[in-house]
């Protein structure tokens, strides 16, 4: 995208997330105990603030004074796509699955998806990661992360 | 106790054999930042804190913070050393502060003399370290001793300045980078009020109580965002890596660059003192600097080693300049000392005057510990430089699924809550669109960093003047920095309409 068409959007999302903020604050309490200012003071000052900013940037995104220095630049969309799948699903099973298990599966899933290559030695790769951080963080450290799953062991 | 004792003590609490190793890792882990082009000293910086956190679970925190500290600190300054070794084999810098030094830097490379740009880099970046920590040492008392006289409203101003500073130094767009630091204060007020104990904006969500975390966004924003954005962009054939060769530099080299390495070292540690101006200006200044003085300024660009010597002692007499206003006033200067302030914060240790007084373990420690960090890297950079050229080699398909899962163990090691996960995620994506259009992200993390801070100062100064927003200007030193702040805002503005081409940071 165009960063003239992006600042258009992000000006009204960033007024939008003002306009949040300024209303919202409306409905903190407006004195507290121990301070004259009340705790929604900043925020409302802050939103307005935030608003007025993006008005502004609304208005300079049609002048266009920037340089367009973006070219015609392949992106690797498919790649981005799985890595970003991957990472959600991973976030999301990290404590079902265990932190071994979903960090191999993360890894190789990656891996193969940066550039297809062996599965042995991807493989080896993730495992030799997880079981790694796994060992020094739980073993040594004595730190806890998510163990394997129930069913697993 | 003068200047000297503490100093000793903080050799004490540094030379204690954990930290010499946290100083190790920790140098170790910046070269190699500053090596590999992916990651720069905020990532780096970001992704460590959680890591370190794990580390030093054990000990007590003070202890922990100091040791903490030592390491993070160690990888900021360590990549600047490492920034160079791109920037002279490769033609690509590994930071935006060692930009400048691929202009001669590459040229003395391809006529065969990278070792010697390499060994130069190396001994400037360690005299200009030592010059810095030194004008710290003189520095960090008697600026700390001012600080302490004073009081909310000078605190509000002072914070207002430093982000008034990093705002108009950043990036292209002025109006951006205001709303970046905006959005930062923003998010801050998220959770419990500190002063009233009012929740704000949590809407009874048990996670938003304690507010959006600090290492979750800042990893996010940079580490994530980074790695999404060379995901995202193919990256360019790897150029052909340049021999090394004759490490050791001639006598003619040396006496060539002594004087360079002097200058770039006190430009570049009085820049870095500034807050705003980071690494980045230092090394560009000092190199138009070194230019202009040189008897021959046709040789620049063509392999001068002045041109490699100047900016290199620069960037690291700026990031030791740096530490001043950090550890002295408690204001971060630029998006790497913000994290560094973040990381001390998480340990409940508060920078600024008092840090001197309640803390001195940590503040001399650190101190003590980069005299003994930049020696290290001297040793480190001068024979293993050949080693740490072969890390670029690293492949990307295995290095940023790795830094995926590093950030999120880290996240997850802290926080031990998936909300936390997604927040990572989600900042990763802001953060890869914001940076690929313009938006600079260091002022929002200095925002999101000083905003409880400013905050609680803005009410205790308008508490103790009935609501009376003139408070901030009646007070002498206050209105001062104000008066700094807006002229800060308005003076690079004036040369714009003026059509006078304006410096700006690139690098937080």
């Amino acid at each position: 995208m165009q960063t003239r068409k992006f600042d258009r959007y992000a000006s009204i999302l960033f007024a939008l997330l003002g306009a949040a903020f300024l209303i919202e604050s409306r409905n903190i309490s407006e004195s507290a105990y121990g301070s004259e200012v009340g705790p929604n003071v900043f925020p409302f000052l802050l939103g307005l603030i935030l608003i007025l900013l993006s008005v502004k940037l609304f208005l300079e995104s049609f002048k266009n004074i920037q340089k367009e220095k973006k070219n015609k630049e392949s992106l690797q969309i498919k790649r981005f796509i799985i890595i970003l799948t991957a990472s959600l699903l991973y976030a999301g099973f990290i404590e079902t699955l265990g932190y071994i298990l979903s960090t191999f599966l993360f890894l190789y899933v990656s891996f193969q998806a940066m550039e297809r290559g062996s599965w042995i030695k991807n493989g080896i790769i993730a495992l030799a990661f997880s079981f790694f951080v796994y060992y020094l963080f739980v073993v040594v450290l004595e730190g806890s992360l998510p163990g394997m799953p129930i069913w697993f062991s | 106790m003068g200047v000297m004792d503490f100093l000793m003590q903080g050799f004490q609490t540094a030379i204690q054999p954990h930290n010499l190793f946290f100083a190790f890792i920790g140098v170790l882990i910046g070269t190699a930042v500053g090596v590999l082009p992916g990651i720069g000293p905020m990532s780096g910086v970001a992704l460590l804190i959680p890591v370190t956190a794990t580390f030093t679970s054990g000990m007590d925190p003070s202890a922990a913070a100091t040791s903490s500290i030592i390491l993070l600190a160690g990888v900021y300054y360590g990549a600047m050393y490492g920034g160079s070794t791109t920037s002279i084999l490769l033609n690509t810098p590994g930071e935006s502060s060692s930009v400048v030094t691929t202009l001669d830097g590459y040229q003395m490379a391809r006529q065969g003399r990278a070792g010697a740009a390499l060994s130069i880099a190396a001994i400037g970046s360690f005299f200009a370290g030592i010059v810095s920590i030194i004008g710290l040492v003189l520095l960090a008392d008697p600026l700390s001793e001012i600080a302490l006289k004073f009081g909310p409203a000078e605190y509000f101003s002072l914070m207002l300045l430093g982000l008034a500073a990093v705002s108009g130094l950043a990036g292209g767009s002025i109006t951006k980078a205001w709303m970046m630091t905006v959005t930062g204060l923003l998010i801050a007020t998220i959770g419990i009020d500190a002063v009233s104990g009012v929740a704000r904006f949590t809407y009874d969500i048990p996670v938003l109580f304690g507010g959006l975390e600090f290492l979750t966004v800042a990893v996010g924003l940079f580490a994530l965002g980074e790695v999404f954005k060379t995901v995202l962009h193919k990256e360019e054939d790897a150029e052909k890596v340049a021999k090394v060769g004759r490490v050791i530099p001639s006598r003619a080299d040396l006496k060539e660059s002594a004087g360079p390495i002097a200058r770039g070292s006190f430009l570049g540690f009085f820049i870095g003192v500034l807050p705003g101006a980071g690494a980045t200006l230092a090394s560009f200044f000092s190199y138009i600097a070194e230019k202009k003085i040189s008897k021959n300024p046709e040789k620049f660009g063509k392999g001068a080693i002045a041109g490699v010597a100047a900016p290199e002692s620069a960037n690291n007499a700026a990031s030791g300049g740096a530490m001043i206003p950090l550890l002295t006033l408690g204001i971060p200067g630029s998006g790497t000392t913000a994290i560094l302030m973040g990381a001390l914060i998480m340990y409940n240790v508060q920078p600024g005057p008092l840090l001197f007084s309640d803390h001195p373990d940590v503040a001399w420690g650190l101190i003590a510990s980069m005299f003994i960090g930049n020696l290290m890297l001297l040793i480190l950079n001068m024979p293993l430089v050949k080693v740490f050229a072969k890390i670029i080699e690293t492949p990307a398909k295995y290095l940023l699924p790795i830094i995926i899962a590093i950030s999120v163990f880290g996240v997850y090691a802290v926080q031990v809550t998936t909300f936390d996960l997604f927040l990572l995620i989600g900042f990763g994506l802001a953060g890869y669109l914001l940076a690929q259009n313009d938006y600079p992200i260091a002022p929002l993390v200095l925002g999101l960093v000083l905003g409880p801070m400013i905050e609680n100062n803005m009410r205790r100064a308008l508490t103790t003047s009935n609501g009376d927003f003139l408070v901030f200007v009646q007070q002498p030193i206050s209105a001062f920095f104000l008066i700094c702040a807006v002229l800060w805002i308005l003076i690079p503005f004036i040369l714009r309409l003026k059509g006078k081409n304006v410096v700006v940071n690139v690098e937080g």
